[in-house]
């Protein structure tokens, strides 16, 4: 068991003086079961080679850092199991569709611009003064919009997306899931200050449901579902009679 | 993004397979179009296309029919967020009700031009 050893291939760049990102192999040992693909880049940072770059933090599946590439599939690190691959190599790349940084790191400034234009937060047109109390929501009120509140920012889903590789303009499906999060939310009054984002071109009508962004999420989320229910509404909000009511 | 990404698994092959069945469907109703416009003029001018190459298109266009039809419909739960008595319909529901609505029209379209054709 010692002895056995895997394979990972990581991709390096630096910008400074590399003209493209190249694969490095590395052989590391692997030495119990539950070893997860970032364990493996962990050793190669402690062990092999401490220039390499990622990102990680929390190695439990919560804070969405450490989404890359693995044998060609958008995963979390931290949740892909080396054993799963074994004795195949595990090829470990950064995130498609996104600008890279330095070796297996990208930039997520699109995605964080997106992000804020939604608005993910909840917006009352007045606010209720805290010392009235609470804001009770009834349980199907909350199954709501419940499943589209675990995103985690991961961005797997964008790096599944080919539309969002063709036109980076697109909104994306984890910003419309979490529109939508706020939108179905009873205690939430912003539909109409998101609308002008998720309803526009490149908002939800850029999507054209490949469906892939649900396959990959790590949380269960269905941003594909998110997607194709937002174009319903706003089709509906132009087309009946009251339609764009709040 | 390169050109070939869908065929990198097939998720995207499938997808990419359901919008291009658009594309004979198209040809076909094109076809009857003109045919349509021909029935309406001239007698000699109409001539049924029973040729071998033709009814083999024919049946090429029903199966992707069929299959962007059948991916189209699985497609509706997912879509749909139906509510009875505040209750949400459950999606498989939508579904079920999708493919009875296409059974139903498919008979009631297959009647008329039988009826028409007496």
């Amino acid at each position: 068991m010692a002895d056995k050893t895997v394979t990972v291939k990581a991709t390096r760049y630096d910008p400074q003086h590399d003209e493209k990102p190249r694969l490095q192999s590395y052989e590391i040992p692997f030495y119990d079961e539950s070893m997860v693909v970032l364990d493996a880049l962990n050793y190669i940072k402690s062990h092999v080679d401490g220039s390499l770059s990622y990102r990680w933090s929390c190695r439990m599946g919560i804070c969405g850092s450490c989404g890359m590439m693995v044998n060609g599939v958008p995963k979390l690190t931290c949740n892909a199991f080396l054993r799963d691959y074994w004795p195949r190599p595990v090829v470990v790349e950064p995130l498609n569709n996104f600008p890279i940084i330095r070796d297996l790191v990208i930039d997520m400034d699109d995605f964080m611009h997106k992000l804020k234009a939604i608005k993910p937060w909840i917006i009352r047109k007045q606010e209720i003064p805290l010392g009235a109390g609470a804001h009770p929501q009834t349980n199907q009120q909350i199954d709501d919009f419940s499943q589209f509140s675990q995103c985690i920012n991961c961005m797997l889903c964008y790096a599944a997306c080919p539309v969002y590789g063709l036109n980076n303009e697109f909104l994306g499906p984890a910003a419309t899931a979490l529109a939508r999060r706020y939108n179905l939310d009873s205690r939430d009054e912003g539909l109409k200050v998101r609308l002008p984002v998720i309803a526009e071109a490149e908002g939800v009508w850029e999507c054209s449901f490949v469906g892939e962004c649900s396959v990959v999420c790590p949380k269960g989320v269905d941003p594909a579902k998110a997607i194709q229910q937002t174009k319903l509404d706003t089709t509906l909000r132009f087309v009946l009679p009251y339609g764009s009511r709040e | 993004m390169p050109a070939n990404w869908w065929t990198r698994n097939r998720h995207y092959f499938n997808y990419m397979l359901r919008e291009f069945s658009s594309v004979p469907m198209a040809l076909w109703m094109l076809w009857l179009l003109v045919e349509i416009q021909r029935a309406g003029g001239p007698a000699p001018r109409y001539h049924a296309h029973g040729s071998p190459a033709f009814i083999a298109f024919s049946v090429i266009v029903l199966l992707f029919s069929l299959y962007h039809s059948v991916t189209f419909l699985s497609l509706a739960g997912t879509i749909l967020r139906l509510k009875v008595f505040d209750r949400p319909v459950p999606p498989r529901l939508i579904v079920l009700a999708m493919f009875g609505m296409w059974l139903v029209a498919s008979v009631v379209v297959a009647f008329v031009l039988v009826w028409f054709a007496r």
